[in-house]
C-alpha cells in the first residue's frame, strides 16, 4: 500500500524522560509520552538539575584558528 | 433451604399444622445438593461457572500432567455443545473402592469429596479448586460419558443429570493410557450453555504457560477454529508474551525456578516501559488475583534486594524508591506450588499459608541478590527505573504542594519583580524579550518600544559540576520568572489562551554562554511550553556581530561570514594581484582567485578542526593526481590514507584475503573523534577492528585546488617555500597606494581584505552588553529592522536533541558535542 499523507505524523518519537517510543496522537503532553514524564522534566528544571556544561576556558586555545579575523576590526 | 422454603416450613409451624419431627428433615443426597445448590461449588450459573466446568476436568489432568504421568490434553468444544477433555495420564482406576463399594470411577464421578487430591498419595499438589472436581461437573450436566484406558482396557460409564445409567464396563482393548471425559451442561441449570471459545482459550493458554512442556490441543468443532499450546519455556515466555506489546528495558527474562520446604517456587520477570505492574501469581496453576502470603514474600524480597543493590552501587542520591516503584513497569509471573493450600478472601484466590511468605521471601531474596551482581547492566536499568517512579511520585506531590502554597505561584499570580511589563494588553502584538545578562536587560529596557515590547532579564547560573567542570544552568527564579511572565500556567495548568504576549523573542550573545542559554531556554519551551513553539511564537533574536562605520555612515553587519565577504568585495575592487615574471590578475580574474581562496579557507578550517593541518596533509597527497586523501582507516595499530573509495575497498579486501579474517568495519562516526580510538576500543583486541572516517571537506579542498590549477596556481603555492638567493617577494598585491609582498597565496585573502578594511571602522560585538540602548533598538528591537528567526518544531527538537546529548551520561559525546560546536557558535542558523 501506498504511504499515506498521515504518515509521517504517525512515526514515534522518542519520550525525554523515560526513554519510552511512542506515537504522538496517543500523547496529550507531548513533547512527552505522559503528563507524568512532563511533569518530572518541569521539577528537574525548577530543581535546577539541568545544566549544560561550558567548554573550559578558551584562553590558552585563542591561538587555535578559530577565528582568525576576529580582531581584524579593532 | 431457599427463603421461600423457609417461609413455608414457619408459616406450617405457626398454624401448628405440623410437628417439628425427625422425619421431616431430609437430608439432600451429594448429587441433589449440588443441583440445587449449585452456586455453592461453581460460583454462580452465568458464564462463568459454565466455563467453570471445563477447568474442573481440564484441572484434573493438568494435576496428571504436573504429577509427570500426563504430556498431552486435548479440549474440544463439540458441535452439539458439548465438551470433551481427553488426557494422556494414567486412566481413573475402575477396580471398586473398598470404602465405597462401587468402582472407584464411578466414586469419583458420583461421591463429593472422593478422589487423589485430599491425601498426598495420588497428587503432591493439585490444583483442582477446593477438591470438588469432576463430580460436580457430572452433577451439573444433562449428561456425561467417561472413557477410562487403563492396563490395557478401555472403560466407559455413563451419566444422566448426575446419575449413571448402568455399571462402568469395559468397551474394548487398548494400547494406550489416559481418561476422556465428555460432558453436555444442563440447561435446566445454567442460564447459558453456550461456551466462549475465547474464555476457553485464555484459560488453557494460561496452563500451558503454567506448565512448561505440557501440550495443550484446543479445537472448536462449531467454527473449525483451533489452537496448540505448548511453551517449553513456560513462565519466562508468559512473561515475554505479557510484555510483547511493551518496550522491554532489558533483554532477558529473570528466571528462578526452586524449591524449599516443600514448596516449589518458579518466577520470570522483565522491566518494560510502562508505568503500571503488570504481576500475576499462582498457587499450585489457581490464579490468586487476591494475592497472599506467597505475593507479599516475594514483593518484601524485591523491595529489601533492589534498595540494598541501589544504596551499595551508589545509585541512589536525594530520592530512595519505594517498593511501589520498584514495581512500577514489573512484568512477573510468580507460580508456587504448595501441598496444602489455604485460600482464603472474597474470591478465595489469597492463599492464606503463613509459612510460605518466608520460604518465598528468602529463595526470590537470594536469587535476586545474585542476579543484581551478576548483570550490574540490568541492575542499573532496573534501579533506574525505579528512580523515575520515585522522581515522578515526588514531582506530584511538589505539583500539589505548588499549588497549595501560593496561589497559583506558576500560574500567573503576580508577576516576576525583573519583568520590565510593556504597556498594551494588545496580546497578539505584544512580544516579551528574553534577554541574557543584566547590562545586556538594561540596555533592552531602554531601546525597548515600551507600549508592546516586555523585557525579562535572565542570567544562567554558572554551578561548579563535578571534576572543575562548569555548567551553565537556568536557575529555578528564572524557570519561575519565565512561567508567570508567559502567564498560561504550565503543567497541567496549562492554558495558551491565557499567555500574556504573541511573541517570545529569545535574546542571546553569540557566544558560548549565549548559546547555552539559547540552548536551555529552547528546550525549556520545547518541552513545557509545546504549544507555543507548536503555534510559532517563539523566536530568536538576531543581533548584529559587527558594527561598521564609514565617514558618517553607519551600519550592522550580521554574522562574521557576511563580514568577511564585503571586506573581500571592497578590496578586490581596482586591485592588482602580480605574480612570477610580471604576470598580472586583476578585475574577474582576480575575483575568481579570491573567491576560490575563500572557499579553501572555510574547508581548510574544517579540516583544521579535526586536528589535520593543510600542510601535513598536503604531503599524503596522490603523486599522479595532486588529489588528498579522503579516507582515513584505521585498522588496529595502524592508519591509512585514501584517495579514492576503490583504493580503499581493495586494501580492505586484500587485508582479509591475507589474514582469512572479516574485518569488523566500524561507525563512520562522520569524523568525530577520529584521530584517537577511545579507550574502550583499545582495551579490546583492536587486530580485527577497522575504523573508516570520511573527511569530506577534503572533497571540496580537491575540487578547490582542481580549480587553483586551472588558474595556474598548485598545492604548493598555498605554502610559504624557501628560496635561496631570491629576494624579491614571492606575490604582489597592489591596491590605490597599497602594496604588499607576499609568501604564500593563502596570505592574499587576509590582504585583500585588509585593503578592504580602509577607510572603515569596524567594532566586533562581544556582546549585547557592548550596545548601547539606541544601537539595540535600531538593530535588534525595532521591528522596522530587526531580523527575527522564528523557531520551527524542527528546530526546538533539534536543540532538545542537543540537550539531550550534553545531559547525557556519555562523556564522549559531550566532549565531541563541546569541541565541535563551540567553535562554531558563532554561526549558528538559530
Amino acid at each position: 500500500m501506498k504511504p499515506s499523507g498521515d504518515e509521517k505524523r504517525e512515526r514515534p518519537i522518542r519520550c525525554p524522560i523515560c526513554g519510552k517510543l511512542f506515537v504522538p496522537r496517543q500523547s496529550d503532553a507531548l513533547p512527552f509520552c505522559s503528563a507524568r514524564c512532563r511533569n518530572i522534566d518541569l521539577y528537574r528544571w525548577l530543581r535546577e538539575d539541568y545544566s549544560l556544561p561550558l567548554p573550559p576556558r578558551w584562553d590558552e586555545e585563542d591561538e587555535l584558528p578559530l577565528d582568525p579575523d576576529a580582531d581584524q576590526g579593532d | 433451604m431457599s427463603d421461600a422454603d423457609a417461609e413455608a416450613v414457619n408459616a406450617r409451624a405457626v398454624a401448628g399444622q405440623d410437628e417439628y419431627s425427625a422425619d421431616k428433615l431430609e437430608h439432600l443426597s451429594d448429587r441433589d445438593h449440588v443441583r440445587k445448590r449449585p452456586s455453592m461449588y461453581i460460583g454462580d450459573t452465568g458464564m462463568r461457572g459454565l466455563h467453570h466446568l471445563v477447568f474442573e476436568v481440564v484441572d484434573n489432568s493438568v494435576d496428571e500432567a504436573m504429577a509427570g504421568f500426563a504430556t498431552h490434553i486435548w479440549v474440544t468444544i463439540n458441535a452439539d455443545g458439548s465438551v470433551t477433555v481427553e488426557d494422556n495420564g494414567r486412566g481413573i482406576p475402575v477396580e471398586t473402592h473398598p470404602a465405597l463399594g462401587i468402582s472407584t470411577l464411578e466414586g469419583v464421578m458420583t461421591v463429593l469429596k472422593f478422589g487423589g487430591k485430599f491425601s498426598k498419595g495420588a497428587y503432591y499438589t493439585s490444583g483442582g479448586l477446593h477438591g470438588v472436581g469432576v463430580t460436580v461437573v457430572n452433577f451439573l450436566s444433562e449428561w456425561c460419558v467417561v472413557e477410562v484406558h487403563r492396563g490395557g482396557n478401555v472403560y466407559q460409564q455413563e451419566y444422566e443429570r448426575g446419575n449413571p445409567t448402568g455399571p462402568v464396563r469395559r468397551i474394548g482393548g487398548t494400547q494406550r493410557t489416559g481418561t476422556k471425559t465428555t460432558f453436555k451442561p444442563d440447561h435446566e441449570i445454567f442460564q447459558t450453555t453456550d461456551f466462549n471459545y475465547n474464555t476457553l482459550w485464555k484459560r488453557l493458554q494460561e496452563l500451558a504457560f503454567l506448565n512448561a512442556g505440557l501440550s495443550i490441543y484446543f479445537r472448536d468443532e462449531r467454527t473449525g477454529q483451533s489452537e496448540v499450546f505448548r511453551f517449553e519455556w513456560g513462565v519466562v515466555e508468559f512473561v515475554e508474551y505479557l510484555n510483547r506489546s511493551s518496550g522491554a528495558l532489558h533483554k532477558d527474562v529473570l528466571y528462578l525456578s526452586t524449591e524449599a520446604e516443600g514448596v516449589s517456587v518458579e518466577l520470570a520477570l522483565q522491566y518494560c516501559d510502562d508505568y503500571t505492574e503488570n504481576f500475576h501469581s499462582y498457587v499450585n496453576n489457581i490464579c490468586t488475583t487476591e494475592g497472599g502470603t506467597h505475593v507479599s514474600g516475594f514483593r518484601a524480597a524485591l523491595t529489601r534486594t533492589l534498595n540494598q543493590y541501589g544504596r551499595e552501587s551508589g545509585l541512589f542520591k536525594d530520592l530512595v524508591p519505594s517498593g511501589e516503584d520498584f514495581r512500577e513497569g514489573m512484568t512477573g509471573v510468580l507460580a508456587v506450588r504448595v501441598p496444602h493450600p489455604q485460600f482464603e478472601g472474597q474470591t478465595k484466590t489469597k492463599l492464606g499459608n503463613g509459612e510460605v511468605e518466608g520460604i518465598i521471601s528468602s529463595a526470590v531474596g537470594e536469587f535476586l541478590a545474585k542476579y543484581l551482581e551478576e548483570n550490574p547492566k540490568t541492575a542499573r536499568v532496573i534501579v533506574q527505573k525505579a528512580l523515575l517512579a520515585a522522581e515522578a511520585r515526588e514531582s506530584a506531590r511538589k505539583a500539589r504542594m505548588l499549588v497549595r502554597e501560593r496561589k497559583g505561584a506558576l500560574s500567573g499570580g503576580g508577576l516576576p519583580g525583573k519583568l520590565r511589563d510593556c504597556t498594551s494588553r494588545e496580546v497578539d502584538r505584544c512580544e516579551l524579550y528574553l534577554v541574557e545578562g543584566d547590562s545586556a536587560g538594561g540596555s533592552a529596557e531602554g531601546g525597548r518600544i515600551r507600549e508592546f515590547q516586555a523585557i525579562l532579564p535572565l542570567r544562567g547560573k554558572i554551578i561548579n559540576a563535578y571534576k572543575a567542570r562548569e555548567d551553565k544552568v537556568l536557575q529555578n527564579e528564572e524557570v519561575r520568572s519565565i512561567i508567570s511572565a508567559v502567564g498560561a500556567g504550565i503543567g497541567e495548568e496549562w492554558d495558551l489562551s491565557r499567555r500574556r504576549y504573541g511573541k517570545i523573542v529569545i535574546m542571546t550573545d553569540a557566544d558560548v554562554d549565549g548559546s547555552h542559554i539559547r540552548t536551555l531556554l529552547l528546550t525549556f519551551f520545547y518541552r513545557q511550553m509545546f504549544e507555543l513553539v507548536k503555534a510559532g511564537m517563539v523566536y530568536v533574536a538576531q543581533p548584529p556581530l559587527y558594527r561598521v562605520r564609514r565617514r558618517k555612515e553607519v551600519y550592522y553587519v550580521q554574522t562574521e561570514e557576511e563580514m568577511k565577504n564585503q571586506l573581500l568585495e571592497a578590496g578586490m575592487a581596482e586591485a592588482v594581484f602580480e605574480y612570477g615574471e610580471g604576470r598580472v590578475l586583476q578585475g574577474g580574474e582576480l575575483e575568481r582567485l579570491c573567491r576560490t581562496l575563500s572557499a579553501l579557507d572555510s574547508a581548510i578550517m574544517a579540516l583544521e578542526r579535526r586536528g589535520i593541518g593543510l600542510r601535513e596533509h598536503a604531503a599524503r597527497r596522490d603523486s599522479a593526481s595532486g588529489r588528498l586523501p579522503v579516507y582515513h582507516v584505521f585498522l588496529g595499530q595502524d592508519e591509512y590514507w585514501f584517495v579514492r573509495r576503490e583504493e580503499m575497498e581493495d586494501f580492505l579486501e586484500l587485508r582479509e584475503a591475507e589474514t582469512g579474517k572479516d574485518l569488523v568495519v566500524q561507525a563512520d562516526r562522520n569524523g568525530e573523534d577520529a584521530a584517537e580510538p577511545s579507550a574502550d576500543e583499545e582495551a579490546d583486541d583492536q587486530a580485527g577492528r577497522v575504523h573508516i572516517v570520511e573527511l569530506h571537506e577534503v572533497r571540496t579542498i580537491n575540487n578547490l585546488l582542481q580549480d587553483l590549477r586551472e588558474m595556474g596556481f598548485g598545492l604548493d603555492d598555498l605554502f610559504l617555500v624557501k628560496r635561496p638567493g631570491d629576494e624579491k617577494p614571492r606575490y604582489v598585491f597592489r591596491r590605490g597606494d597599497i602594496e604588499q609582498g607576499l609568501d604564500d597565496l593563502q596570505g592574499l585573502l587576509a590582504a585583500v581584505r585588509a585593503a578592504g578594511e580602509k577607510g572603515l571602522q569596524i567594532t566586533r560585538f562581544k556582546g549585547l552588553g557592548e550596545m548601547n540602548a539606541e544601537e539595540l533598538r535600531d538593530t535588534t528591537l525595532d521591528p522596522a529592522h530587526r531580523t527575527l528567526v522564528q523557531v520551527t518544531m524542527e528546530d526546538a527538537a533539534a536543540a532538545d536533541e542537543m540537550f539531550r546529548v550534553l545531559m547525557g551520561e556519555k562523556v564522549e559525546p559531550r566532549r565531541e558535542f563541546i569541541e565541535r560546536h563551540a567553535l562554531e557558535v558563532q554561526n549558528l542558523d538559530v
